[in-house]
């Protein structure tokens, strides 16, 4: 795992080393009083924009989340512009009109099953991605024989940006847990972002690459963060297992407590053919 | 600094020792004094007994083989005994303080005993001192060893009130204390970390090591700056050597070599000693692999020089490191390293004195060397420590022990260069920290008629936090969330930004029951002003001490013990029973998500909270004997109460262990075969398990009911290891001896769960599953030869 390096997830190859032999158990685990769960986005692209309400369930239940149906969803900005959402399908609400700016806040109130919530965010800056090369690697120590792609753009001067990237290969968007990549530019900030690779295995020319580049809000990025840890954590130097934060509060502070998150993000683009 | 209170605390202490003080030794007393030591070796006998029998006086010898004793002036005969020596009588007449160094002989049938320890086994019921476990090397190396390396930290996590999070975790915990609780001493020279291999292996090159003793309460006033232990680990002087010794061994990690000799006989000795790993070697034979270097090392030196028949200079040196380098694609080192210089000096047969300079030190460096990614990071810890100690026999009844300690510690937690202009990477450096630490302490070990001994005394120590030309800041906001950093201030060079002091009460006593058994208890109070940054369930090398700063407030503890300690069969066996309390405050916890690294504002994501412990050890052992070994049970509890975890309600600390049971055993087969077999069980740790789920853009993520913490148990853990010594066939005038040594670790191969964690599935996303990691899953057997000549 070398990609977006800017946090140093190189020591964790070097541990990997030391993994040892893991098997599947049986834990019995009490069933969970089920929480109101959150995940949406708005964006800087055109909308609609979609959020999506289902329950908590109980860990080893692995079916689809229920769907939160019948929920009023509210979602306005900092310009005034107020929008009632649209449930499109069971637990899915949508927008129809508004339009997410840069540099905006949100605010959204979520009336679901008796109880209020409310999730604030705004949409942070993003710098341009200059373009997606491949080259191809050959005898080179740490690398497979193979083509591959780099990522190449600017890291906007100031530090307190914070990103993810997602990345697609021949359509398929690279989501295991070890791939959640979120990153801030402590390290690298006002740098040119250059040479990155995007693909751990060699590429074959007709591969396609789609990277995308998602400005994050601090406390997202900490949620990101976080999840990150909390389904990546494994051996001996996990950290303590802990519930992950959510920016979605409710209004009783002794109600029940929803989970997930509603995040503003600008997101850019770019792909790549393999030649 | 709390002057007032201290000066008068100080001034009560002298006061309790009221009548020593005023009383000169009567006129009729002299001081009989000297060392004793091995007559083969040269090596000095510590904790020989050296008593009258007809005035029921006596004494035993000190770490350096010193004995001291009032006598009524008149002749005398002294007998002069320890475990495995011929005892010996000598007859002489005191008609003013004198000294007589004595060399003993081995016993004959010495060869045919396993000695657990080099002190008298009346020790356990007649000294004041509790709480304290003694490991000689010679011990530990017939133990089974984890791939055949004798590994000390190992060894000690066999004794009761000792716990660690998990085979292959770096450090251990000391009575319901965290791994940086403990102060370890290598010839008093602090070591940051004890691990190589992330923690598979011990710092302590077993053939540099002469023994170490554990205090796991009723610390001498002498030490403090850590809360809950001290393991002085010493090392090997070469005073042990009569002619040029070499001492050697193969194994399969790792190859061995030390060398002793008198350099100038009887004055200057010098013992040196190296290991290394070489599991890297191996990897040169595999093409790809050619590149890739992975090892550690340890080097070991100490020079004695007697100066004169008063004094003594001991220079020691020591430098350990671990590297991997990955086909120069990825670089990581880490290791400690120090230099000691301690002269010892006796004043009179009543008065000795010693003074030191210690420097140490704890870096790592990890890095890329080239390319788009080029980066190099290190991190320091470094202190140079200056102090001078005075022990002085003020007549029968009472030892006085005084002295003073200065120490300035730098830190440097991160600083990040970029190594090319074409680097992804800028520099960054997280602010260097300066702080100064200075104790006093004086203590006195009195005797109150034949059933009353006490040890008490007082520790002052202070920590100033100092300015490095850097802003510091305060932080403000929600409890158990992350802070903002508010007035901002830089502070100049040197320049003092906050002091912290503390007074550090111990004492101890013994109350003689009859011969064989007596009651003794404790109290000990103690400040740590220096803490290990690290929120991962081991540590690892990639944690960095921080000082006590105007954020985090040094943390302090309390310890009582109670204990009955009795020996049985004519000293054959050793029994205790201690019970002990412990609270502890300050202690330093993380916010969910913290990142304890390269991060400026570290401060505002540390959260703070009591901790307190309690427990009851039960310990027997038999030193003597062809069958020699202990078995220790410990039942105990250690707590946490954090605000911003677990609801603020107290939970389990990671390493509390309810139960925890050692057997060890050795056994003398023949005069060349020992046989050694070492069984562990213990509570399965304290773990956290989710019992909800949601899915966020694909990904399963758990959920805790109620923000629980250590909610669950991993299932128990257990262990068997065995182990067996053949020494070579003894050839007269031969000088070569070897040994084979065979150890088969985990033998009734058990998958001792390290943790249960909870993921993904990786073929079905959806799915989620507890998976249960075992660090070692299997037998390992090894096999290593050692040598001497």
């Amino acid at each position: 795992m070398k990609r977006f390096p800017f946090f140093l997830t190189l020591l964790a190859a070097g541990l990997g080393l030391l993994s040892s032999c893991t098997d599947v158990v049986d834990v019995d685990l009490p069933e969970p009083e089920p929480q109101l769960a959150v995940e949406g986005n708005i964006t800087d692209q055109p909308g609609p924009y979609t959020i999506r309400l289902t329950k908590t369930g109980p860990y080893f239940k692995d079916q689809e989340p229920p769907a939160v149906r019948g929920a009023e969803l509210v979602l306005s900005d900092n310009d005034g512009v107020t929008e009632t959402l649209r449930e499109t399908a069971p637990g899915v609400y949508q927008t129809r009109q508004l339009q997410g700016k840069i540099g905006n806040h949100y605010l959204l109130s979520i009336r679901a099953e008796g109880q209020q919530y409310r999730a604030a965010t705004e949409i942070k800056r993003v710098p341009v991605i200059d373009g997606l090369t491949q080259q191809l690697k050959q005898n080179e120590p740490g690398w497979d024989d193979g083509i591959y792609a780099f990522y190449n753009g600017p890291e906007l001067p100031g530090v307190g940006d914070y990103y993810r990237f997602k990345i697609w290969l021949n359509g398929e968007l690279q989501n295991d847990p070890g791939d959640l990549v979120v990153r801030d530019d402590a390290l690298v900030d006002g740098r040119y972002i250059g040479g990155i690779e995007l693909n751990e295995d060699p590429l074959q020319p007709g591969d396609s690459v789609r990277v995308q580049l998602l400005s994050l809000p601090q406390d997202y990025y900490y949620f990101l963060n976080e999840m990150f840890t909390q389904i990546n954590n494994v051996g001996l130097f996990s950290s303590p297992p802990a519930n992950v934060r959510s920016n979605v509060v409710n209004v009783d502070p002794n109600g029940p407590r929803a989970v997930g998150y509603f995040a503003g993000t600008a997101v850019r683009s770019a792909r790549l053919t393999i030649q | 600094m709390k002057n007032s209170t201290s000066w008068a605390l100080t001034a009560g202490l002298l006061l309790a020792a009221g009548p020593a003080w005023s009383q000169t030794v009567p006129a009729a007393s002299a001081a009989l004094s000297g060392t004793l030591r091995d007559a083969a070796t040269g090596e000095a006998l510590v904790g020989a007994s050296v008593f009258v029998k007809a005035l029921g006086q006596g004494t035993s010898t000190d770490e350096n083989g010193f004995y001291r004793l009032v006598l009524p002036k008149g002749t005398h005969v002294v007998t002069y005994q320890i475990l495995g020596f011929e005892p010996q009588q000598v007859t002489l007449t005191l008609d003013g303080d004198m000294t007589r160094s004595v060399k003993l002989g081995a016993q004959r049938q010495q060869t045919k005993e396993v000695v657990v320890t080099g002190l008298r086994a009346e020790d356990n019921v007649k000294k004041p001192e509790m709480s304290v476990n003694r490991l000689d090397m010679k011990t530990v190396k017939l133990m089974p060893a984890l791939l055949g390396e004798v590994d000390v930290v190992r060894s000690i996590q066999l004794l009761p009130g000792v716990t660690t999070v998990g085979e292959g975790a770096s450090g251990f915990n000391v009575r319901g204390g965290g791994i940086d609780q403990n102060l370890i001493l290598m010839d008093e020279m602090p070591v940051y970390n004890v691990s190589h291999l992330f923690g598979f292996f011990s710092a302590f090159n077993p053939d540099a090591v002469q023994d170490m003793t554990l205090y796991k309460g009723a610390i001498p006033a002498r030490y403090g700056g850590r809360l809950s232990s001290l393991l002085d680990v010493k090392m090997r002087d070469g005073r042990q050597a009569e002619r040029l010794t070499v001492n050697g061994g193969v194994g399969l990690i790792s190859s061995r070599l030390a060398v002793e000799a008198p350099l100038i006989k009887d004055r200057t000795s010098i013992s040196l000693a190296g290991r290394r790993s070489y599991g890297d070697l191996f990897l040169k034979l595999i093409p790809e692999q050619r590149k890739n270097q992975a090892y550690f090392y340890d080097l070991n030196l100490k020079v004695n020089h007697r100066l004169s028949a008063r004094d003594q200079l001991t220079l020691t040196g020591y430098r350990g490191r671990d590297v991997f380098n990955f086909a120069d694609v990825f670089k990581n080192d880490w290791g400690n390293m120090g230099a000691s210089a301690r002269w010892t000096h006796q004043f009179s047969p009543r008065l000795f004195g010693s003074a030191s300079a210690v420097v140490a030190q704890y870096d790592y460096g990890l890095g890329v060397p080239n390319g788009t990614q080029a980066f190099d990071w290190t991190s320091k810890i470094r202190n140079y420590t200056g102090k001078a100690d005075f022990s002085y026999q003020l007549n029968d009844n009472n030892t006085v022990s005084a002295g003073v300690s200065g120490t300035r510690y730098q830190f440097e937690p991160a600083t990040v260069k970029s190594l090319s202009s074409e680097s992804i990477f800028r520099g960054l450096k997280v602010d260097d920290q300066q702080a100064g630490e200075y104790a006093a302490y004086l203590d006195n070990e009195q005797t109150l008629g034949p059933r009353l001994q006490l040890q008490y005394g007082l520790r002052l120590s202070a920590f100033d936090f100092l300015g490095s030309g850097t802003a510091i800041s305060d932080y403000v906001g929600e409890t158990g969330q992350r802070k903002t950093a508010v007035n901002t201030r830089t502070y100049k060079d040197g320049e003092l930004i906050k002091r912290y002091a503390n007074l550090e009460p111990r004492a101890s006593l013994r109350y003689t029951v009859d011969l064989n058994s007596s009651v003794k208890a404790s109290y000990t109070r103690t400040a740590q002003y220096v803490h290990l940054i690290s929120n991962t369930t081991a540590a690892s090398p990639l944690d960095v001490w921080s000082p006590s700063t105007n954020n985090i407030r040094p943390e302090r503890g309390n310890q009582v013990a109670l204990g009955y300690f009795r020996n049985f069969h004519d000293n054959a066996y050793e029994a205790s029973v201690e019970v002990f309390g412990k609270t502890m405050d300050n202690q330093v916890d993380y916010v969910n998500g913290a990142n304890t690294l390269l991060n400026k504002d570290l401060e505002g994501e540390l959260l703070y909270g009591q901790g307190r412990a309690y427990g009851a050890e039960f310990f027997v052992k038999k030193s003597q004997g062809k069958l020699s070994g202990w078995v220790s049970y410990t039942l105990s509890r250690s707590e946490r109460q954090i605000d911003g975890i677990n609801r603020d309600q107290w939970y389990p600390n990671k390493y509390d262990k309810t139960h925890s049971l050692n057997v060890v055993g050795m056994y003398q087969l023949g005069p060349r075969l020992t046989a050694s077999a070492s069984f562990a069980y213990g509570t399965g740790v304290a773990t956290t398990f989710p019992n909800g789920r949601f899915v966020y853009e694909g990904l399963v993520v758990p959920v805790v009911s109620g923000d629980a913490r250590n909610n669950y148990r991993v299932p128990a853990y257990h262990r068997l290891d065995l182990g067996a010594t053949l020494k070579n066939r003894p050839k007269p005038d031969r000088r070569w001896q070897s040994e084979w040594v065979f150890s088969v670790y985990n033998a009734y191969s058990r998958r001792n769960p390290y943790g249960i964690y909870f993921r993904q599935n990786a073929d079905n996303p959806r799915k989620t599953e507890a998976v249960r990691l075992a660090v070692f899953g299997s037998v390992i057997p090894s096999v290593s030869y050692n040598f001497n000549f």
